[in-house]
C-alpha cells in the first residue's frame, strides 16, 4: 500500500510540519489488518461448507427481504380492513365480533400472500419464462395452442382467490335459487372447471391474436357480443337468471397474480416467434378475454345443469352434510390439501412441458423446490386467513351495514332511509376506491401506460379513473343487492355503454381500458367484496348476493375509455 | 505559450473508493460516506453474483443479484476513514452484502471554488 497520503514525515520531499489530518484519523480509526488475497484465496476451499452465520447476519439478510414483501401486502390489506372495522364501529355503532381472530386471519392473509407471491416468483416464473421463450420457436403452433389452453385452465386453479368460491354457496337459500345453490354446493367442481376452460379458451384466443395481430377492438366486440347474447338468454329464463351475477363475478376472480404473469410470459414468446414488432401494449388484452370467457362458460354449464336436473328439490340430500368432519376436513389440513391440489397440477404441467416438449433439464433445481414449497405454504396460510379473517370480516360488514337504513331485529334503523342508503353506497364506493388505489398491479400498469402514451395519460390519472370506475361499479353492485334489481339490465346497460365507447376509441385505449378491469380485482379485494355481497344479501333478504365484482369490473372499462376519449378531444382541440 | 487563464486545477492525492451493495441500499451507504467526509458519490446499477449461490443456501434468495455500484472520490487523507465508515454502514461483514475496494487516482479535476484555488497560486479568468 503506497498511496500518496501515507507518505511519512521522514519522506524528504514532503516534511510534515504539523500533525496531518490523515494521521489523526488513523490514530482513532478501527484497526486494519492487511492480509494478502492470495493467501486467503488459497485457504478458502473451492466448494466449501456454508459459512457460519451469526444470528445478526441472518437478521440482516432476512429482515429487509421479508419486510419489503410484507409491507407490499400490508399496504393493500391494512387500510381496507381498518376501514371496514372503523365503519362498523363509527357509523353503525356495532363492534367487530371476534376481532382478535379476524386480526389473526388478516395477518395470515398478508403472510400467506407474501410467501405465495415469492414462491410463484422462484418456483413458477423461471419455468414459464423459459417455456414461453422457447416453445413457440421449437414446436408447431398447434402444440403451443394446446399448451396455452392447459396453462390458462390449470393456472386458474392456482389462483388464491378461487378458494372463495368454496365458501360462496353456504348462505344461499335452496328454495329461492335452486339451481345456483345446486351449482355451488353439489357441483362446485363443474363451476371451477368451467371457469378454467373459459380462461383456457381465452388464452388460446389471446395467442392467436399475437400470431395474427388481430385488433383488440374487433376481438372485444367479437367476444363480448356472444357473451351478452348468452347472458340475455340466461336472464330471460327465470331458472337461470340468478346465476348471471355469479357467472360474471367468476370472470373477475380468475385474473389474478398467477394467471396473468404466466400467460404474459407465453404471449411475449409467441409474439416474438411470430416476428412481430414487440409492441408493449400488445401484452394487454389477454386479461380482458380471460374475464369474459369464464362468464360465458359458467352460463353454459348452468344451462346444462338446468337441462340435466329439472327439479333440484327432488334430489337426495348431500351425503355427509352435517355429519362429523374427518381430520382432513379440519382447518389447517383441509387448507393444505386444497393448496397442494391447486398448485400441483400447474407444477406438473410446467415440468412436463419443460422435460418432454423442450427436452431440457431444470436449472437451479433447489431454488425451484424452494419456490414450490413456499408457494404451497403461502397458499395454505392465505386460505386459513381467508376462512377466519377476510370472509368473516366482509360477511359481518355486509350483515350490519343494512342496519343503517333497515330495521334489524326489531330495532329502529340508525338513520332515515334515504340517508342510510346513501351512506351504504358511499361505503361501498369507498371500499372499491381504496382497494383499487392500493393494488400494486395497477400502479405497475400506470407506469407502463405513462411511458407508452408519452405522458398524455399520466399514471395518477389512470389509477384515479380506474378507481372511480371501480367505486361506481361497486356502489351499483351493492345497490343491485339492496334493491334486488335483476342482473341482466345492469349488465346490458353497462356493457352497451362500454361497447359504444370501445367503438369510438382508438386501439391503445381499448386494450388499456379492458385490461384495467381485470387488473383491479386482486386476491384481497375479491374475497372481501364477495363476502360483503353475500352478507348483505342475507341481511336484506335478497335471493343472491353476486354481481358486485361484475359491476366493479365493468366500471373501470367505461371510466378509462371515457377519460381516453376526453384526452383525445382535448389534444385535438389544442392542435 | 499557454495563456494563464487557460490553466485548470488538477488535483492529485485523490483516491477512488468503489463499493458494491445490493440494489436499494446505496442511499444509506452514501449518507454514511457523506457523514465521514465524502463530497459526493456516483451510483450506477449493475448485476452481479458471488457468495450467494455457493454458500448461503436457502438464505441466498434474500440476496438481490441487482446491485448498486458507488463511486466515491476522496482526498487520500480521508479515504481510510470513509472506507471504514462505508464498510460498517453497508454491513459488509455479512456474507452477500457486497464488497468495497479503493485505489489511487493519478489525477482528478472538478469545480474548485476560485478563492480556494487562488490560495494555491491558481489564477482564474475572474482574477487574472
Amino acid at each position: 500500500m503506497s498511496l500518496p497520503h501515507t507518505k511519512h514525515p521522514e519522506n524528504p520531499e514532503r516534511p510534515a510540519p504539523r500533525l496531518r489530518y490523515g494521521e489523526f484519523l488513523s490514530a482513532v480509526r478501527v484497526k486494519q489488518r492487511l492480509v494478502s488475497y492470495n493467501d486467503v484465496h488459497a485457504e478458502v476451499p473451492r466448494h466449501g461448507r456454508a459459512p457460519r452465520l451469526r444470528l445478526l447476519d441472518v437478521h440482516r439478510l432476512l429482515t429487509p427481504y421479508v419486510s419489503v414483501r410484507f409491507l407490499e401486502q400490508a399496504r393493500a390489506v391494512v387500510p381496507l380492513a381498518l376501514f371496514l372495522a372503523l365503519f362498523q364501529i363509527a357509523a353503525l355503532r356495532t363492534s367487530v365480533i371476534q376481532g382478535e381472530e379476524i386480526a389473526f386471519g388478516m395477518l395470515a392473509v398478508m403472510l400467506g400472500l407474501m410467501m405465495f407471491m415469492d414462491g410463484v416468483k422462484y418456483g413458477l416464473m423461471p419455468f414459464s419464462e423459459n417455456i414461453g421463450f422457447k416453445l413457440p420457436d421449437r414446436s408447431p403452433t398447434i402444440v403451443v395452442l394446446a399448451f396455452a389452453f392447459l396453462l390458462g385452465g390449470i393456472a386458474t386453479f392456482a389462483e388464491p382467490a378461487i378458494g372463495v368460491l368454496r365458501a360462496a354457496g353456504a348462505g344461499l337459500d335452496p328454495a329461492r335459487t335452486p339451481w345456483l345453490h345446486l351449482l355451488l354446493t353439489r357441483y362446485p367442481d363443474r363451476l371451477v372447471l368451467a371457469v378454467g376452460a373459459g380462461v383456457g379458451a381465452a388464452v388460446v384466443l389471446g395467442m392467436l391474436r399475437f400470431i395474427f395481430a388481430w385488433r383488440m377492438k374487433t376481438l372485444v366486440i367479437a367476444v363480448l357480443l356472444p357473451c351478452l347474447a348468452a347472458s340475455v338468454y340466461a336472464g330471460l329464463d327465470p331458472r337461470l337468471a340468478p346465476i348471471l351475477g355469479l357467472a360474471w363475478d367468476c370472470g373477475a376472480i380468475t385474473t389474478g397474480p398467477v394467471t396473468v404473469p404466466l400467460v404474459l410470459a407465453l404471449g411475449i414468446g409467441v409474439s416474438a416467434a411470430a416476428g412481430r414488432q414487440d409492441n408493449p401494449l400488445s401484452g394487454f388484452g389477454i386479461v380482458t378475454l380471460a374475464s369474459l370467457f369464464p362468464a360465458m362458460a359458467v352460463i353454459l354449464v348452468a344451462a346444462g345443469l338446468v337441462a340435466e336436473v329439472p327439479d333440484p328439490a327432488a334430489l337426495p340430500a348431500l351425503v355427509g352434510a352435517g355429519g362429523t368432519r374427518a381430520w382432513w376436513d379440519e382447518t389447517p389440513v383441509a387448507e393444505l390439501l386444497a393448496s397442494v391440489r391447486a398448485i400441483a397440477p400447474l407444477i406438473l404441467l410446467l415440468w412436463l412441458a419443460q422435460r418432454f416438449v423442450l427436452g431440457e433439464k431444470l436449472a437451479h433445481r433447489q431454488l425451484i423446490v424452494y419456490g414450490v414449497v413456499v408457494a404451497v405454504l403461502g397458499m395454505t396460510l392465505f386460505n386459513v386467513g381467508l376462512t377466519i379473517g377476510l370472509i368473516p370480516l366482509g360477511d359481518q360488514a355486509g350483515n350490519v351495514v343494512p342496519s343503517a337504513f333497515h330495521a334489524v331485529s326489531g330495532g329502529e334503523p340508525l338513520y332515515p332511509y334515504p340517508f342510510g342508503v346513501a351512506l351504504t353506497l358511499l361505503f361501498a364506493a369507498t371500499i372499491g376506491y381504496g382497494a383499487t388505489v392500493a393494488e400494486p398491479a395497477l400502479n405497475a400498469m400506470g407506469v407502463t401506460v405513462e411511458n407508452l402514451t408519452d405522458g398524455a395519460f399520466p399514471r395518477r390519472l389512470l389509477i384515479r379513473s380506474v378507481a372511480v370506475g371501480v367505486a361506481l361499479g361497486t356502489a351499483l353492485g351493492v345497490a343491485k343487492i339492496i334493491f334486488q334489481w335483476p342482473m341482466l339490465p345492469l349488465l346490458l346497460g353497462a356493457y352497451a355503454v362500454a361497447l359504444v365507447c370501445t367503438v369510438l376509441s382508438v386501439e391503445e385505449y381499448v386494450s388499456l381500458a379492458w385490461d384495467s378491469a381485470g387488473v383491479t380485482t386482486g386476491p384481497v379485494t375479491v374475497p372481501l367484496v364477495f363476502a360483503l355481497g353475500l352478507g348483505l344479501s342475507k341481511a336484506v333478504g335478497a335471493a343472491e348476493g353476486f354481481g358486485i365484482l361484475a359491476m366493479a369490473s365493468a366500471g373501470p372499462i367505461i371510466s378509462v375509455l371515457a377519460v381516453g376519449l376526453w384526452i383525445r378531444r382535448r389534444s385535438a382541440g389544442e392542435s | 505559450m499557454m495563456k494563464r487563464r487557460d490553466e485548470i486545477v488538477v488535483l492529485t492525492d485523490a483516491v477512488l473508493i468503489t463499493c458494491i451493495v445490493q440494489r436499494g441500499s446505496a442511499d444509506a451507504v452514501v449518507d454514511a460516506a457523506t457523514e465521514a467526509g465524502a463530497q459526493g458519490a456516483t451510483i450506477f446499477y449493475a448485476r452481479g453474483t458471488g457468495v450467494r449461490q455457493k454458500h448461503l443456501g436457502v438464505l441466498g434468495i434474500t440476496v438481490n443479484a441487482e446491485k448498486e455500484v458507488l463511486y466515491i472520490v476522496a482526498p487520500g487523507d480521508h479515504a481510510d476513514h470513509i472506507f471504514e465508515r462505508v464498510y460498517v454502514a453497508a454491513k459488509l461483514e455479512t456474507p452477500g452484502m457486497g464488497m468495497i475496494y479503493m485505489m489511487p487516482l493519478e489525477k482528478m479535476a472538478t469545480y474548485v471554488p476560485p478563492e480556494v484555488a487562488a490560495r494555491f497560486g491558481h489564477h482564474s479568468s475572474h482574477h487574472g
